[in-house]
């Protein structure tokens, strides 16, 4: 009963989403857990593989993607790349604490008995901290302060490498098996070039158009908006990568600043809207059972990588001008991991490589930190004394 | 707690505090930022003295006590360029101006010591929206009573100040139609305004804060919110009313005027200051905030209309042979140079024509801070 099943699949979204929201403004008043946590649960749960009730939708997956986009818009608008340059310790920071975490995680899934490749491709994934997580975060709690601005610039800069090295790694996989370089060049390099050079093309193009259109300051929450939707859906149909597209879109929109006029954080009510979708679409992916065969190893490497990333970034605390305890802040508030993963996995799918499988242990690692990832950074930014606390004044 | 007697100070010496605003680079509004400043700064000697201000997203400087404008400007712009390292630093842009344009008062964070507190509690949105930013005058005085005298002898000269430091035009969003917005917010506190007319020291001390402190509505001399107020622990008087300037070099060379008007009204050949003279106060204050050098004051003795630019004038020329006793010509040939071409208020609303947003207008405040235009 095909008619039955494509109803359901219609009915079922909107309502896991009301649910989810629902139970994100109750779970967040009653044990002030960050909502997406509870997103991320309410998804999981109500998941095909759990609940049977969430079915997989191409057209979810395009949504989690523009969702996605337009925090990653966001994200690349706040990232300033003249602080490297004022503060080259920062950069420092930050190779160390990405490169690190990939040595650590690959280490210790080597010693578990994985093999190579799909180490080395775990170990690029758990590079990321997830910016959904953490501009959600910052913005629910109003932070702001050197943990804040640091992690949101520490978590752009590790997600393009992980992309960087995780397509590297496909690439080198591709030519491993077929023996085929220009189908290697193609899946690493081209494609990694292409979809930054999309962003950069939006980049300079949109905010010409907004500065053409003068009385820019109420308009720009909408063209950014679709800009980045159009610039998702571009990406996600060549298969190219929508997450360095709308990165290098917003990096390049702010730093041509042509148009300086703001959109609205979180792109307003969209923005919130398209968060409860992306956090509910995230686990919904994710099977009981593999999250079960993964978990072992799944713990292992989470406490290596918060060991690792809270170690490396604190160790150049003092010297990037901030204090020990808001480096070792900083580096436990770059725990979280999720989106950013599933979506780049959602996209090897097409190259049919099968990795996903083999990850049983980052399914675990994903649902552990989708939930537990933005309650660390929550209590980072509050030990800090970076949040805005309104109901106090 | 009686008032603690007046400190004789040098006549003629000056200091500066200015209060200046921490902005995040990336929507251009501001951000509670000191806290982190503060660490940072303190890490190595700072040239000066720099404190935590009422919001977290102010800083306030204030320079060593100075007898020549060469001395103050050397001193600010080291302390300028002082602060922009450590907001390279940590990615906090720093910029003059009295009011940000566009920030929004309720997304202010209150920094965390208890008078600011204290104050929170009491003022309630007051001082929240008292996220304003001033540039505060001291210059020293040899006795109370001299003090006395120097408050009222200025008080025909305070819209000249306000006139040539002007630079909010732009609050919460809007332009005002003032070129100093900023003062507004500062009317809006009950103990705003002019000092009592009292001449001597000792009046002042029982006649007056004494009979207020025993009302219980104040406990000290910081309590009052005067355009000029006495300063007896420091033995200054404070002159309150100017917008920060956009620039530092504005900024030493206002405190100049101030130092050079004060010698000239030392002697005393002027009319004496009188009440009545505060019949135009307020109205020539107002002037001087909404229309800037284009304002017309009433003279509180003559009662005669006069351009506000015209009187700068003529007082700048009047002043010339002071400044040059006192080494600080090129100080007026700055404020020359103003009152041609325009205040740091005009500045601010020719950013706005020119790039269309009120992000403009900060980004240009942010680059005319760190690299004046002359």
């Amino acid at each position: 009963m095909p008619e039955s099943l494509s109803l359901t699949s219609e009915l079922v979204w909107p309502l896991a989403l009301a649910i989810a929201w629902v139970a994100g403004e109750f779970g967040h008043r009653w044990t002030g857990l960050p909502r997406i946590s509870i997103y991320g649960l309410v998804g999981f749960v109500l998941a095909n593989a759990q609940a049977g009730l969430l079915p997989n939708s191409s057209s979810m997956e395009l949504l989690a993607n523009i969702a996605f986009g337009l925090i990653l818009f966001e994200l690349g608008y706040r990232i300033n790349l003249r602080w490297l340059r004022t503060n080259p310790w920062l950069g420092v920071a930050s190779l160390s604490e990405a490169l690190l975490t990939f040595a650590a995680v690959l280490y210790v899934a080597q010693a578990f008995g994985m093999q190579l490749i799909p180490s080395l491709l775990l170990a690029s994934l758990a590079m990321a901290s997830s910016p959904a997580a953490i501009l959600r975060v910052v913005n629910e709690e109003h932070s702001s302060g050197q943990v804040t601005e640091r992690i949101l610039h520490l978590s752009a800069f590790n997600c393009v490498l992980a992309v960087l090295t995780f397509k590297l790694i496909v690439g080198l996989w591709v030519f491993h098996t077929t023996g085929d370089i220009w189908h290697a060049l193609w899946n690493s390099l081209i494609f990694l070039m292409v979809s930054v050079a999309l962003g950069g093309l939006f980049g300079v193009a949109v905010p010409g158009l907004l500065s053409r259109l003068n009385n820019t300051e109420r308009d720009a929450t909408v063209v950014f908006a679709i800009a980045v939707i159009i610039l998702v859906a571009l990406t996600h149909t060549l298969m190219f990568s929508p997450v360095l597209a709308t990165l290098a879109f917003g990096l390049i929109a702010r730093h041509r600043r042509i148009a300086l006029s703001q959109a609205e954080k979180n792109f307003g009510t969209l923005g919130n809207l398209l968060t409860v979708l992306l956090f509910v679409f995230m686990t919904s992916t994710l099977e009981w059972p593999m999250v079960a065969a993964g978990a072992g190893l799944a713990l292992v490497l989470v406490i290596v990588r918060f060991a690792v990333k809270t170690l490396s970034v604190t160790a150049f605390s003092h010297v990037s001008g901030i204090t020990w305890r808001k480096g070792f802040l900083t580096g436990m508030a770059l725990t979280p991991l999720s989106a950013f993963v599933i979506l780049l996995l959602e996209q090897t799918r097409h190259l049919d490589i099968g990795l996903i499988d083999e990850l049983a242990a980052l399914a675990a690692i994903t649902l552990f930190l989708e939930v537990v990832g933005p309650i660390v950074t929550h209590w980072a930014l509050v030990l800090a004394k970076e949040v805005h606390n309104t109901e106090k004044h | 707690m009686a008032l603690e007697p007046f400190k004789s100070s040098a006549s003629l010496t000056m200091g500066v505090e200015l209060e200046l605003q921490l902005v995040n680079l990336s929507d251009l509004d501001l951000t509670a930022a000191s806290p982190d400043m503060l660490h940072l700064l303190r890490r190595a000697k700072f040239p000066g003295n720099v404190t935590p201000e009422v919001t977290e997203s102010m800083i306030e400087i204030n320079t060593d006590v100075h007898t020549s404008h060469t001395e103050m400007l050397a001193q600010l712009q080291l302390i300028r360029d002082t602060l922009l390292r450590a907001g390279d630093t940590l990615n906090v842009g720093i910029c003059g101006g009295g009011t940000h344009p566009f920030q929004h008062w309720a997304d202010r964070k209150i920094f965390a010591k208890p008078r600011f507190r204290e104050v929170s509690a009491i003022y309630g949105y007051l001082i929240k929206q008292f996220t304003v930013f001033g540039q505060h005058i001291h210059i020293g005085c040899s006795s109370g009573d001299e003090a006395l005298f120097l408050l009222h002898a200025l008080n025909r000269y305070v819209p000249h100040f306000i006139a040539l430091s002007a630079s909010s035009p732009y609050f919460q969003g809007v332009d005002t139609l003032f070129n100093s917005a900023r003062l507004n917010s500062v009317f809006a506190f009950p103990l705003s305004g002019r000092a009592p007319f009292l001449l001597r020291w000792e009046e002042f001390e029982h006649r007056y804060f004494a009979k207020m402190e025993h009302t219980g509505i104040v406990k000290s001399m910081k309590d009052f919110y005067w355009d000029i107020r006495p300063k007896p622990e420091y033995g200054t008087i404070e002159l309150r009313v100017c917008d920060t300037p956009l620039t530092v070099e504005r900024a030493a060379a206002l405190s100049a005027y101030l130092q050079a008007l004060c010698r000239y009204l030392l002697e005393r050949n002027e009319p004496e200051p009188a009440e009545d003279d505060y019949l135009v106060y307020n109205y020539n204050r107002f002037q001087a905030c909404r229309f800037g050098l284009d304002g017309t004051l009433v003279h509180p003795k003559s009662h005669e209309t006069l351009l506000l630019r015209e009187d700068i004038l003529t007082t700048l020329r009047h002043l010339e042979p002071h400044a040059a006793a006192l080494g600080s010509q090129a100080a007026l040939e700055h404020l020359y140079a103003v009152i041609y071409e325009g205040s740091d208020a005009s500045f601010l609303r020719t950013q706005y024509a020119d790039s269309g947003s009120l992000e403009g207008i900060v980004d240009a405040a942010l680059e005319r801070f760190r690299a004046p235009a002359r």
